[in-house]
């Protein structure tokens, strides 16, 4: 089987010796090399390649992110110089995690490794792949959402409300709406919760734009937000809201 | 521990020289009119049990140590144990001649040895002093090897703590990408893979020698800052630009080793690394009179307002300066529109001014 592989490295040379070490191999077709995260992605949904071979530390996007974003979609191999991330990417169900500098033979058994995976058509368990892609300190400060062959970087600051919608929750934020293939409650554990309250089955609200709470017509709550629109609260949602208000 | 019976071949010495002093006192008896046998006999067996009474000189020596006591009280306390030492010779030294007077190879010599017992009294002090002043040689001998033992530890402890703190200093992934690198130019382009190497030789040897000193001139210190970019701008290529202005008066300063170089690994780690396209960095050491200010700006990502720029290097550095100059010496940091900049303000003293440093091997 023939194997199509992006190369995802900043530097120049990283990614030299991966397409070295490649050439010698058989059955493998280097379809992208990618200075960046964004380039990964992009490779990804434009090419479809079976393998990322896949750098950590890159500016803007790193590796987990880039995994959180793709990685149902492609098998990962990282290589990194850092040994701490290796749990973390076994976590996120990457196939292998390759030392820098590491040998021709060690990126072989990586690469056997990910044949044999592919070759048991093992579906990747990919829905607590964002969860593990985060680091484990602190709630995250920008929440990633891929559209097509594109990537939305949203501060989560800036972020009014998430809305779930079956598999995805829709996420608005400055006047936009996103989606993402997460549910709200796993995108619910990312998110400061002194920050972001879960006022309804179904909605996740930014605190910092809520104008008011008022009752409507049938005597249920409504949040007021500070741009006028109107989100409903349930009753568990509203003793969440005021347990926060009130501290 | 007693230093002369806490050790047999001490022990051995002392008793040798006690025989010794023995034997060339009798000499002096015969000519006081004792014949060799009844010198010998009278003195043998008096000093023999006087060497062992005069080891009692090293609660003289421990209780009066001379580093601490008056002169006065240690002539006091050497001459009251002294006579006390030696009345205990003249009574010893009295029954013993009362024991050979009823011998009858001795009994005629009696009175003759009553004759030198004054000069017995003479010779137990002198013996008891000498006895002291050996105790305080060999005191002062021990307390010097103690404390060049513990000097050698005292090195040893601080050379293991030079190292720690430049393994702190010295990022292992800074070496493991400049490995890779190294790997990947050995197929490509092997003259720059062993430029590279060389580089990184370089560096690691200037780091380990500057890092023992307790300052140096500035000089040096971009040098080893020059190397680590040098080396960084193999990894990142165009990504990375480097601009430097330096007044020349500023090189001779001197200034805590690897005080530049975290401050520009800063700014690639933390600024260059994380942006698409990487920047400039730009440094800027500029003398005026005996004050020094060292600028560099980098590039930042301004998405990431809540990276930490600087971290562990920065703490660093501005510890070992408050460390070295007190309130004299400062590090400020602004980040503003994507831009981070640290300012140091330092005394400059210049070479040849300060005596505390040593002069480059």
């Amino acid at each position: 089987m023939r194997l199509t592989i992006a190369i995802v490295d900043d530097e120049d040379l990283a990614r030299a010796v991966v397409r070295e070490y490649l050439a010698g191999m058989p059955d493998v077709e280097i379809v992208a090399e990618c200075a960046n995260g964004f380039e990964a992605v992009k490779a990804v949904s434009e090419l479809q390649p079976d393998l990322l071979i896949l750098d950590v530390q890159m500016p803007k996007l790193d590796g987990f992110e880039v995994l959180e974003l793709v990685g149902r979609d492609v098998a990962v191999v990282f290589v990194t110089a850092y040994d701490q991330y290796a749990i973390r990417a076994f976590e996120v169900h990457a196939v292998d995690y390759l030392l820098k500098p590491f040998s021709a033979d060690r990126l072989g058994a990586a690469i056997d490794r990910v044949r044999e995976r592919l070759g048991r058509g093992e579906a990747l368990p990919v829905h607590d792949l964002a969860a593990a892609a985060q680091p484990a300190q602190g709630p995250t400060h920008r929440v990633l959402v891929r559209d097509g062959s594109r990537v939305h970087v949203l501060s989560v600051e800036k972020i009014e409300y998430v809305q779930a919608q079956d598999d995805y929750v829709c996420i608005r934020c400055e006047g936009k709406e996103y989606l993402k293939e997460q549910t709200l409650a796993e995108l619910e554990t990312t998110l400061d919760p002194a920050k972001f309250v879960r006022i309804h089955r179904s909605f996740v609200l930014n605190l910092d734009r809520l104008a008011r709470v008022e009752l409507d017509e049938r005597e249920n709550r409504v949040a007021i937000l500070s741009d006028g629109r109107r989100l409903p609260i349930s009753r568990a949602g509203y003793a969440r809201l005021s347990a926060l208000l009130s501290t | 521990m007693h230093p002369i019976l806490g050790r047999v071949d001490r022990l051995a010495a002392y008793l040798g020289a006690w025989l010794i002093a023995c034997v060339l006192l009798a000499a002096v008896f015969t000519r006081l009119g004792l014949g060799w046998l009844e010198a010998l006999a009278l003195l043998v067996p008096l000093c023999l049990v006087y060497a062992f009474a005069c080891l009692s000189a090293w609660y003289v020596s421990r209780a009066m140590p001379l580093t601490t006591s008056s002169v006065p009280r240690v002539l006091a306390s050497s001459a009251l144990a002294a006579a006390i030492a030696s009345g205990f010779w003249l009574g010893l030294a009295r029954v013993w001649v009362a024991a050979l007077a009823t011998t009858t190879m001795f009994a005629p010599a009696t009175v003759r040895y009553g004759q030198q017992l004054p000069f017995v009294f003479a010779l137990g002090v002198l013996l008891f002093l000498l006895s002291l002043a050996v105790h305080y040689v060999l005191i002062a001998f021990e307390t010097t090897r103690q404390a060049e033992r513990r000097q050698l530890e005292l090195e040893l402890l601080t050379r293991d703590a030079e190292l720690r703190a430049l393994r702190a200093q010295i990022d292992p992934h800074f070496l493991f990408n400049s490995l890779n690198s190294i790997s990947a130019l050995t197929a490509s382009d092997a003259p720059g893979a062993r430029r590279m190497c060389l580089l990184l030789g370089e560096f690691l040897r200037n780091t380990l020698d500057l890092s023992t000193r307790q300052r140096i001139p500035l000089a040096d210190e971009l040098a080893l800052a020059d190397r680590f970019l040098s080396i960084e701008q193999v990894r990142f290529g165009s990504r990375l630009r480097i601009e430097r202005r330096v007044d020349e008066d500023a090189s001779a300063c001197l200034v805590p080793p690897l005080l530049l170089q975290p401050l520009v690994e800063n700014a690639i780690t933390h600024g260059i690394a994380r942006l698409l396209d990487g920047g400039l960095i730009r440094l800027d050491i500029s003398r005026r009179n005996d004050q020094l200010a060292i600028v560099i700006d980098n590039p930042c990502d301004a998405d990431a307002a809540w990276a930490r720029p600087g971290g562990m290097g920065l703490e660093n550095v501005r510890s070992r300066l408050a460390a070295m100059f007190g309130r004299e010496a400062r590090l400020d940091t602004h980040t503003r529109a994507g831009q981070f900049r640290v300012e140091l303000h330092l005394p400059c003293d210049s070479v040849g001014a300060d005596p505390r440093v040593r002069p480059t091997e």
